[in-house]
């Protein structure tokens, strides 16, 4: 019958896609646990690096009431904000993609009285926002894929220039960042202006701090660059271990749904199989009736 | 003696974390040593050698290319780009001295200062 036929070809391709996924979903969980390494090591680097940025702040802000370097000034009313968003290259990692692209429309929404530029790594994100005819002044694809320092440092450093030439009042830099191996959530950090006011202040020794080279500038320029690359370098590292995680979990529904599937489709050809052959049976029984 | 708590700390994880007597850093503006009870200080890093008295009176440097160090009266923080350990036995130390110069070379903007680090690699590689 050509019902059964069907179904068994359909039990046969979704064996396929569940083998596909399963591969899918131990290729990731091997990644994962390679991104998930790079980005524990780097993790503590970024900290002490915050840190260290946050106490000067401070210290800055209690000695002379205030901080008047430029990468600390807050614009209350910015005219132009820029975003940088970071996604995956591919697909198939579930909500992952999109739930960053919905926090950059959010947070496009929230500064709708600004000029908002944005800046994209990753293929996924790119697509979107082209297809949707949204402008993006810089775009860098198959970085998140494999994070580099150097290039990320040189992505980061035209928008930190235009800062500092008074061209962007503010950098927003959302992602999809890694909790643990079944949770994402999305980070949505303010790079510069630096932002002071977070800053817990927590009883730092209020003696005098010595600071070489003594201009202080050099210092505190030279570190908040760094803070800044790294800060992306890490956003990056840990977007990519959240992107691994986020495949494994839709992977692993794919390959359970898939088995559901099947076992559905089994019954359905069972009792399709059942049905042929009580239809044969009748027909032969009635046949002999008739001839007695 | 009295002691200190140093920690280096490189995009790479923590490379050193322990009770330390000394610690002589590459600064900017020159080399500086560092004993407990030091002033707060905040400083860029050189390409050079970090020289640590540990607490069991052994010397243990530490090639870095650049980064920051920030004392505190019983801590010290360095937080640095790259480094490389100069410690272990022969075969080990070999490959370590062999990595901190290619480490310093990369560095390379100021070469007197390379210079000096180099010949102070070599120095610890003969001493060894």
């Amino acid at each position: 019958m050509a019902n059964l036929k069907e179904i068994k070809r359909k039990i046969s391709s979704v064996k396929g896609t569940q083998k596909t996924t399963r591969a899918m979903k131990l290729v990731s969980s091997a990644k994962l646990k390679r991104a998930e390494e790079v980005a524990k090591r780097s993790k503590i680097y970024a900290k002490k690096l915050t840190e260290l940025i946050n106490e000067i702040a401070q210290k800055i802000s209690k000695s002379s009431g205030g901080i008047d370097n430029i990468f600390f000034h807050e614009n209350p009313n910015p005219k132009v904000v820029d975003i940088i968003f970071i996604t995956a290259d591919k697909g198939l990692c579930g909500a992952f993609n999109y739930q960053t692209i919905k926090a950059v429309n959010r947070v496009r929404k929230e500064y709708s009285g600004a000029t908002i530029r944005l800046s994209g790594i990753g293929k996924k994100g790119i697509a979107f926002f082209k297809y949707n005819k949204i402008d993006m002044i810089n775009q860098i694809e198959d970085l998140s894929a494999s994070p580099d320092y150097d290039r990320a440092s040189k992505f980061i450093s035209t928008l930190v220039e235009d800062y500092i030439n008074g061209k962007t009042d503010k950098i927003i830099l959302i992602h999809n960042g890694y909790v643990n191996m079944i949770t994402q959530e999305i980070v949505e950090q303010q790079i510069l202006p630096v932002d002071s006011s977070t800053i817990e202040l927590k009883s730092v020794s209020m003696s005098e701090l010595e600071v070489e080279p003594d201009d202080d500038d050099t210092l505190i320029d030279t570190l908040i660059k760094k803070y800044i690359d790294y800060t992306i370098y890490y956003a990056l590292l840990n977007s990519l271990a959240a992107e691994h995680s986020a495949r494994m979990q839709a992977m692993d529904s794919a390959t359970n749904n898939a088995g559901e599937m099947v076992k559905k489709l089994t019954i359905k050809f069972n009792k399709a199989r059942q049905e042929a052959i009580t239809t044969e049976l009748i027909e032969i029984i009635s046949g002999m009736e008739s001839l007695k | 003696m009295e002691l200190m708590k140093l920690e280096i700390v490189t995009p790479d994880g923590v490379i050193f974390d322990d009770e330390v007597k000394q610690v002589t850093l590459p600064g900017s503006e020159g080399e500086f040593g560092v004993l407990p009870k030091h002033s707060t200080l905040l400083s860029l890093l050189d390409a050079g050698v970090i020289v640590i008295d540990t607490k069991d009176n052994r010397e243990v440097s530490v090639a870095i290319d650049s980064g920051y160090v920030k004392v505190e009266e019983e801590k010290t923080l360095c937080i640095v780009n790259g480094a490389v350990a100069l410690s272990g036995d022969d075969s080990n130390l070999a490959k370590a001295i062999a990595e901190a110069k290619e480490l310093l070379q990369k560095a390379g903007d100021s070469n007197m200062a390379i210079a000096a680090a180099m010949s102070k690699v070599e120095h610890i590689a003969k001493g060894l």
